[in-house]
């Protein structure tokens, strides 16, 4: 199978479960995105810890055009509120619409979970089709330890009261998914 | 605090509250309903038998070298850092995770959701230690604010309605919360443990998964309140029972494949959280999570090495036996289960929680099937059931003087059929003439009996009609036993004579062994396992199945237990055994055998308009898988067959079920009927003598108008008479 159908089929999954999803050709792209969302949504701070220098003057500079604070890490002792987190996923799972993200580092952890909204990109090409065939690289870094690897899929979620599906109990209430056409140089 | 009935008494007066919770049966029926659409749409498109096969043959294999995959655990666990405890008992559980708080100066904890830490009331031990302790994952928060355990594995709230949540947040929060909306109680849900998240100073999960090669540990879940739980205190303590070892992530993922699907219908779950050594932590000292891991032993490790019940610890926690369970479906978790609920709570609280617990609970089962065929690792539920009541009435070492009496009976063929017959003649004067019901119910029967008539005994038995019935085929092309059943025998032996009328120019020699007795399933029912084996045993003798092309039954539950359950009963006994898997390699049901093997056509029938509705009995579609044929023979036998809601789910019969808990059977019987009666059939045709009983019985007492009857007679009525 193609990138363009594992992409599709990756985008049909992961909307089936409430997530957001869109092709983008830049990393601008990337960042006007963040940035216009968390302004549709009411936020007013953005976390980005995946970001080189590069990247994150380019957010900053977005940020105080609209308004918006970028928080910098360590999250850890988190003292305000995080509206917005964006980071990268390793891999997408098509058969489920999984971002999997290896989380080792404490904040890029704290960020996909703290926030309201979490938008994630990802490249094309390192979305696999099933579980199976992304199996050895997320054994291998189990196997280096320490390893904190996230699958996520769709927004945080409960049917707890009621049966009632509802979105957003712990987690973030949105997540966002940009499938970028090319690789981050 | 949870109290679990220890004797019956109690246990059918908690049954009889529960049954009065109009809220919780709605709630639970309409989730009945959607979780088998959601289920099948999940596995929609996947090979699940297969799926099924490799996880089964991966834990069998796994299961009796538990100790070396937790030794390599370990040895991985601890070279990343991480501190593995073994616990024996669910007292030492407690007491390790409560010195690793005490030892890292905690005070406030919270916990994210896990049976484990419900089965050895873990919360109860912190709480008296002097620790804070709050559950997070909405449900188990909820119950945790009510005192109360879980009604589900997997919603452990479903019991409750938004209002009765929206008043205990709004109790909790002292702000007055709109009691419909649910958006905003989770919110409330949010923001309340939001602060908790960020305050505690130790988080406790439990795990689906142990990776034995990778000293991993996984974590299935979809609120997010997991993944915060192992993130954001400096101390991390997994409590994980020995049973959910797994060698590598392969296999896994093979379970990850079935778990979420089975448990909610989803294909994954929000979150699986996989967490290697003693990862990168700010609020933790040393700069690493303060990691450990505490396994639990609390009997896994001898059930384990259990040659029957080994298999409960394949069970990966979907809760989907909950599911489809028709009479967890009327009483709900807390009146079926004491920590562990469902069919597989009846079988762990015996082992975890002791006899006591199990006593009254474990007698709640039907033995429909429904839980072992949706079980994604083939536990066989009803069996391992009726065994622990068998251990639990040993080590009471006093029986029921129901249950002595129908040993004693059926261990002698003779006394057993002369009983029946002398019973025939006794209950003359209380039959209703022409209709095969009792008019009035012996003084012995209580008044909960009245919900369906009881059937009357036959004048004579199938037995000894049958020289007179029996045709003599002139070179037959096949040699058939019938066994017929103590129903056809001795209530309906019309059953059987509708049978010769279809047969009739098949060139089918059938003869009826006349040392058959009982199958043995009545004494299985009530734990009476020698009694089981020794009327296995006689049968099989009697049936002498290596004369017969077939051994033909009218009665689904009569043969799915000597096909399966001989074979189970008699594992031990070589010569035996092998006799009964040449039986059971004979057996063919009804249905079956004239779609089949007779191959019978439209032209031996002319149908006369009439719609049929069908009730797929528990043993036939289940027990023996035969789904198609039935349907199949009504429609050649000229019926317009009417599909009707719920056809495969239980009548409420279960045999001595309805004897012993005729409230719920009620409940069970008279739901199937209100599907039945909305279809508009004039008929309503099963492949079980027993299921017949019972619903004619429902039918006649509610003075319905369907007309039910053996698929057999039903398609005996339409045959063409030249």
């Amino acid at each position: 199978m193609g990138h363009d159908d594992l992409s599709r089929i990756m985008k049909e999954k992961a909307e089936a479960v409430q997530s957001f999803v869109t092709s983008v050709k830049t990393f601008d792209e990337v960042l006007s995105y963040t940035v216009r969302t968390t302004k549709r949504q009411g936020g007013k701070s953005v976390a980005a810890p995946c970001l080189d220098p590069a990247g994150k003057k380019a957010l900053i500079a977005m940020c105080d055009s609209e308004g918006l604070i970028l928080i910098d890490p360590p999250f850890g002792n988190i003292s305000g509120k995080i509206d917005t987190a964006l980071t990268h996923a390793d891999f997408g799972v098509a058969e489920t619409g999984t971002l999997i993200i290896n989380s080792g580092s404490e904040d890029l952890r704290i960020a996909t979970m703290l926030p309201e909204i979490h938008v994630a990109y990802l490249n094309k090409s390192q979305i696999r089709p099933d579980m199976d065939s992304v199996k050895a690289e997320i054994d291998k870094i189990l196997k280096t330890p320490p390893a904190y690897l996230a699958f996520i899929t769709g927004a945080s979620r409960t049917a707890d009261i009621e049966r009632v599906l509802t979105i957003g109990v712990h987690g973030p209430l949105e997540l966002h998914i940009l499938i970028m056409e090319n690789p981050l140089s | 605090m949870i109290d679990t009935a220890q004797d019956l008494k109690t246990y059918r007066k908690r049954i009889r509250k529960a049954l009065s919770n109009e809220f919780l049966r709605t709630a639970l029926d309409n989730f009945a309903a959607a979780y088998k659409l959601s289920r099948a749409k999940a596995f929609e498109g996947i090979d699940l038998e297969a799926l099924k096969r490799d996880i089964v043959s991966g834990q069998d294999d796994e299961l009796p070298f538990l100790e070396n995959l937790f030794e390599n655990f370990k040895n991985n666990a601890e070279k990343a850092g991480v501190k593995v405890h073994v616990a024996k008992t669910a007292k030492d559980a407690c007491e390790i995770i409560g010195k690793i708080g005490k030892q890292n100066s905690v005070k406030n904890i919270i916990k994210s959701k896990s049976m484990t830490a419900e089965e050895i009331h873990l919360n109860d031990h912190l709480e008296k230690e002097g620790f804070k302790v709050i559950e997070t994952d909405l449900g188990e928060w909820i119950i945790q604010l009510r005192h109360e355990g879980p009604s589900h594995m997997v919603m452990p709230a479903i019991h409750l309605s938004r209002q009765q949540v929206g008043g205990l947040f709004s109790d909790v929060t002292g702000e007055k919360l709109d009691l419909e909306d649910i958006g905003k109680m989770v919110k409330v849900a949010r923001r309340e443990l939001r602060d908790k998240f960020l305050t505690a100073d130790m988080g406790i999960t439990g795990a689906n998964f142990a990776l034995a090669d990778s000293g991993a540990i996984g974590i299935v879940t979809n609120e997010g309140n997991g993944r915060l739980t192992t993130t954001l205190p400096g101390v991390h303590v997994a409590l994980v029972g020995f049973d959910k070892l797994v060698p590598d992530m392969e296999t896994a993922l093979r379970i990850l494949k079935v778990l979420p699907k089975n448990a909610t219908g989803q294909a994954i779950t929000s979150y699986v959280t996989w967490i290697s050594g003693a990862n990168e932590c700010a609020a933790s000292r040393s700069g690493k999570k303060n990691m450990h891991i505490v396994f639990i032993d609390n009997g896994r490790l001898s059930l384990a090495r259990d040659p029957v019940f080994s298999e409960a610890l394949r069970c990966i926690r979907c809760g989907a036996c909950s599911n489809v369970c028709p009479v967890y479906g009327k009483v709900g978790g807390h009146a079926l289960g004491h920590i562990y609920i469902g069919a597989i709570g009846l079988i762990l609280t015996y082992f975890y929680h002791g006899k006591e617990n199990s006593r009254a609970i474990v007698q709640n089962c039907l033995n429909c099937q429904a839980c072992k065929s949706v079980c994604p690792v083939n536990i066989n539920l009803p069996f391992l059931i009726k065994k622990v009541h068998h251990e639990v009435m040993k080590q009471d070492g006093k029986k029921p003087a129901k249950n002595k009496i129908l040993s004693a009976v059926l261990k002698n063929r003779k006394l057993f059929h002369s009983l029946l017959k002398a019973a025939s003649l006794v209950q003359k004067p209380l039959v209703r003439k022409n209709e095969g019901v009792i008019r009035h119910l012996p003084f012995f029967f209580g008044k909960e009996q009245n919900f369906r008539s009881l059937p009357a005994l036959a004048d004579k038995p199938l037995r000894d009609q049958w020289k007179k019935l029996n045709p003599k085929v002139e070179n037959p092309s096949l040699r058939v036993a019938l066994f017929s059943g103590c129903v056809v025998d001795f209530v309906s032996p019309e059953q059987a004579e509708a049978l010769l009328k279809l047969v009739d120019k098949h060139r089918v020699q059938i003869e009826f062994p006349m040392e058959q007795t009982c199958c043995g399933l009545p004494a299985l029912m009530m734990g009476e396992e020698e009694t089981a084996r020794e009327v296995a045993v006689w049968n099989i003798e009697a049936l002498e199945a290596e004369k017969y092309d077939y051994i033909l039954t009218l009665c689904a539950s009569c043969a799915s237990h000597i096909k399966e359950n001989y074979p189970k009963i008699l594992a031990a006994e070589n010569e035996v055994l092998y006799k009964s898997k040449i039986l059971g390699s004979k057996i063919i049901d009804f249905s079956s055998f004239m779609t089949n093997v007779l191959r019978i056509s439209h032209e031996e029938f002319e149908g006369r308009g009439e719609k049929v509705a069908y009730h797929a009995p528990c043993h036939l579609c289940r027990g023996l898988n035969v789904t198609k044929e039935p349907r199949d023979l009504l429609k050649t036998a000229g019926y317009e067959y009417i599909p009707c809601r719920d056809e495969d789910v239980c009548c409420g019969f279960g045999g001595s079920y309805s004897l012993q808990f005729p409230e719920i059977s009620s409940e069970i019987l008279n739901q199937k009927l209100d599907n039945v009666e909305k279809t508009g059939a004039d008929i309503l045709a099963t492949d079980c003598p027993g299921c017949v009983l019972h619903l004619r019985g429902g039918i006649h007492r509610r003075g319905g108008k369907i007309k039910v009857m053996h698929t057999a007679e039903a398609a005996a009525l339409n045959k063409k008479t030249v």
